[in-house]
Order: structure tokens, then C-alpha cells, then sequence
């Protein structure tokens, strides 16, 4: 359990720090279960950081919209760094922008947090609709989560509020850290993510029909390439006019055209933090295309994203004896 | 590109995108050109510099467009002209391959060979292959785009 004293401890002593710039954290939302993002730009600001179930957002996203603006003649930039708060899939994020050099270790500071899940905050925001104040949840040793709402108590076991995702995560300690907050979780045995294995054991025609559901629904509002840590592209395939990869228009076609390329970019990228199944406004289960291709590319390249700085990216790299037995 | 009408008196011909490495593949088509080997007139070629710049995404809007299946063909392993491309093409068209298959989409209808500049017999043999197998799958009207105008 991570005690939000000592949380807010170690941010003020980080962002009065000379060399830091400034650190994002969580606060408390304005109602429901919502969570806003943080930014401690000096000892006052850290006060109101907290970590609780509900921090679900993967913060690794915000190191990277950093604007940097021209320099004028003989102005060098300015060195500082960024102290972000990271549970153990936000460290494997910026593990892996670390490793595709879109950052470097020197431009942040992790202060790392073992994570014991995180609630979906659909699945909260359904069990509790219409919430006016902000409700903090925690969590107690015995695998249930308690909220107090209007004056009453509520506890609710864990797997029914938990992100499908957090039941099979493999990393709940950050890899990569310069401060941990509180000790780190004990191993525990992960479960397997069955919803992928339930579409494989379909026939082809029934998992098109599925897919073809989902994809009709989508209005491609690009909230899963903006929660997604890894969607970093200065321009984005997507929008590029010249060539124009994807049209504007919203049909199955486009639609699928725009979820194949968001799957296929994160092959071998994805840290499956899930933020991108909880963002998505019409429920389609992203989660599945992305758990496949990392299982895929696990068993045909032995090869995992997010755990090493110095490895090669997974499709800027190649070893001579990959499978190749679909060439004739 | 075109898409052709077929009635259904008509027997299916596919439409089959190749794309084919400048510097193996499209020499070894050439062959089987100038060899004068008849083969079926279904793969239109797209020449690429290498197999390594087919995108992934060539192959999802060749299918956008209209095409039944495509092929990507380049140097055999070890013989690429820029050293590696192929071995990078191997491991997207693997992984693009069975993320289609994922999807619910045919992975038969994308093809991956490694031809070279003197194998115009196996060409002309591939892309027989090719064409049996995707006249036996039949369109591919999953993701193709309605008409725009």
C-alpha cells in the first residue's frame, strides 16, 4: 500500500531539486471517480498529489508533448528534468521510448510505485453512476476495495472493479526506477488473459463477425492513439494527407484500415497498460488485438517489449534464423 | 484501380497485387518474361526497391482498393542488395500475417517468396500457385472501400 505522505514526501523533496523541472503525479477529480494528472512545479504544488486504485491514467504520455521551443542564436536549451510517478507498466513505457531514443534516462526522474492493480473506471463508474463529489477508493488486505459514499461503506471485492488487463500483469513492480515509494509487491502468479484465446478458438468467419461489430462502431476518435504512451509520432501515419493512408471518412473499411495500422504499430511495442481499452469511447477491445500481437511475437521472436533500454526495437531488428516457414 | 465485374457466369479472376524487389524478384519476372513462360496474367507488379519497404499498410490498402490477395517478394535471405531488407520484410509480413488471420481475414491471400533474378521458372511457378489459391478463396470484399464517386 502506498502511503500518500510519504508519496508526497518524496515529490517535494524531488521537485526542489535543482536540476528537475517539474513532476506529474495524480489529484483528486472534481467528481465520480475521475482522476486528473498532476504537474509540481515546486514544494506547495506537491500537497495535493495522492495515489490510490483509481490512478489508473499511464503517465508516461505527458514526458514526450514537452514543447520545445526554437532557440535563439547562441540560447542553449534548457537541461532539466522531468519527475514523473510511475507504476510498473508506466516504468515499461518509458523503458521502451527510452529504448526507440525518443527520450533519455537523464530527462526524468521515475519515482516508482508497486501497483496491486488498478480499477477500471468504467466498470466503477457503472456499479455507482451520477457521483456529484469525488469518491477516493482503497483497498484492504483482503483483496476488496472500500468506498464511502453518501455516509455509507461499500466493499467490493477486487476482481469485480479491477482492469482486465491489471489481472494478467506480469511487471507490477516498475523494472526501472530512481525512487520507490513503499516496498515492492510480492510475486504473484498472474492469470492468463483468456479473452484472446476464446477468439482463436473460433472459426475465421465468427471472429471476422466480431471484429466487423466492433469496427463498425468505431468513430475513430483517436482517443486510443492519445491515451497510448507509445503513440508518440510527431505526425501520425493517420493523418498524413500526402500520401493519405487512411481516408477521413468513418466506414468499416477506414475503420479497420485505422485499427489494423494502431495494432501493427504497436507490435513488439506494446506494454499492454490497457490505457487504450479503458479510453475508448465505444468499447471495442483493443486489448485483444494488442495481447495477441505481443503473445505472437513473443512465441515467434522470444521477444519482450519494455523490459531492457538497450535492446533493439522488435521490427528494426532481425536475426537470420526467424520463422519463415509461410515462404515458399 | 478498377475493380472488375464479374457475372457469375463469368469464372472469378483475381485481382493480385505483387510486390516485387527491384533487384531479385522483378528481375527474376523479367525473366520469365523474356524466357517466354506462360503464366496467368492475374499478379499486377508493383516494383519496390526492396522487399523492406513493402509497409504493411501497402497490403491492407491494396486490399482497400480492391485487390484478392497480395504478393511480397524480394531476394532470397542473405542475397538482399541493401543486406537486410528482407529479413526485416520477413518478420512485418510474419506478424501482419497472423494479426489478419486474428482479424478473421484470409492469411492465404498475403503471400511472402523469395525469388531471384534467375529463378524465372519458380516466378512463373508462384504466381500459378498464387492465382489457383486465391480463385479457390474468392473476392475479398471484407474491407474494400464503397465506391466514392
Amino acid at each position: 500500500m502506498v502511503e500518500n505522505k510519504e508519496l508526497i514526501k518524496v515529490v517535494e523533496e524531488t521537485v526542489s531539486r535543482d536540476d528537475v523541472k517539474y513532476v506529474i503525479g495524480y489529484k483528486r477529480g472534481t467528481y465520480g471517480f475521475q482522476i486528473k494528472p498532476a504537474f509540481a512545479y515546486s514544494a506547495e504544488d506537491a500537497k495535493e498529489f495522492f495515489y490510490s486504485p483509481l490512478c489508473s491514467k499511464n503517465l508516461a504520455t505527458y514526458p514526450l508533448l514537452e514543447e520545445k521551443l526554437p532557440l535563439r542564436r547562441g540560447e542553449e536549451a534548457e537541461h532539466k528534468k522531468i519527475g514523473i510517478v510511475v507504476k510498473g507498466c508506466d516504468s515499461r513505457a518509458i523503458i521502451q521510448i527510452i529504448q526507440e531514443k525518443g527520450l533519455e534516462k537523464e530527462d526524468v526522474v521515475l519515482i516508482g510505485i508497486p501497483c496491486k492493480g488498478v480499477i477500471d473506471p468504467k466498470k466503477i463508474a457503472k456499479r455507482f453512476p451520477k457521483q456529484s463529489k469525488f469518491v477516493d477508493v482503497e483497498e484492504n488486505n483482503n483483496d476488496e476495495y472500500i468506498l464511502e459514499i453518501g455516509g455509507t461503506s461499500h466493499k467490493i471485492p477486487k476482481d469485480e472493479l479491477l482492469s482486465d488487463v491489471c489481472k494478467s500483469c506480469e511487471y507490477p513492480n516498475p523494472p526501472l526506477y530512481d525512487i520507490l515509494i513503499g516496498e515492492a509487491e510480492e510475486e504473484f502468479q498472474p492469470e492468463h488473459f483468456n479473452r484472446v484465446d476464446e477468439l482463436e478458438e473460433k472459426t475465421i468467419e465468427k471472429r471476422w463477425e466480431y471484429w466487423e461489430k466492433h469496427f463498425q462502431n468505431c468513430i475513430r476518435c483517436y482517443a486510443c492513439r492519445e491515451a497510448c504512451p507509445l503513440c508518440y509520432c510527431k505526425t501520425c501515419m493517420a493523418d498524413l494527407l500526402e500520401p493519405q493512408w487512411i481516408r477521413r471518412s468513418v466506414n468499416l473499411s477506414e475503420n479497420t484500415a485505422w485499427n489494423v495500422m494502431r495494432a501493427f504499430h504497436l507490435a513488439g511495442r506494446c506494454i499492454s497498460c490497457g490505457e487504450c481499452e479503458r479510453s475508448c469511447p465505444v468499447n471495442i477491445p483493443l486489448m485483444e488485438l494488442n495481447k495477441f500481437v505481443e503473445k505472437e511475437v513473443k512465441e515467434m521472436f522470444d521477444y519482450t517489449a519494455g523490459l531492457d533500454t538497450e535492446e533493439k526495437p522488435f521490427l528494426g531488428s532481425f536475426r537470420p534464423d526467424d520463422p519463415e516457414d509461410f515462404i515458399s | 484501380m478498377s475493380t472488375k465485374k464479374n457475372t457469375e457466369l463469368e469464372e472469378f479472376e483475381p485481382n493480385i497485387i505483387g510486390f516485387l524487389c527491384s533487384w531479385c524478384s522483378y528481375a527474376g519476372a523479367d525473366l520469365a518474361g523474356t524466357s517466354r513462360i506462360q503464366y496467368p496474367p492475374n499478379v499486377k507488379i508493383i516494383k519496390v526497391m526492396c522487399s523492406g519497404r513493402v509497409n504493411p499498410m501497402y497490403i491492407i490498402n491494396a486490399f482497400q482498393q480492391g485487390a484478392d490477395g497480395v504478393l511480397v517478394s524480394g531476394c532470397h535471405p542473405g542475397d538482399c542488395h541493401y543486406t537486410h531488407g528482407n529479413y526485416l520484410a520477413r518478420r512485418r509480413v510474419a506478424t501482419m500475417k497472423k494479426l489478419l488471420e486474428f482479424l478473421g481475414i484470409e492469411p492465404e491471400r498475403v503471400r511472402m517468396t523469395w525469388v531471384s533474378a534467375a529463378e524465372g521458372r519458380k516466378y512463373a511457378d508462384v504466381v500459378r500457385e498464387v492465382t489457383e489459391d486465391i480463385k479457390k478463396l474468392g473476392p475479398m470484399t471484407k474491407i474494400r472501400r464503397e465506391k466514392e464517386w
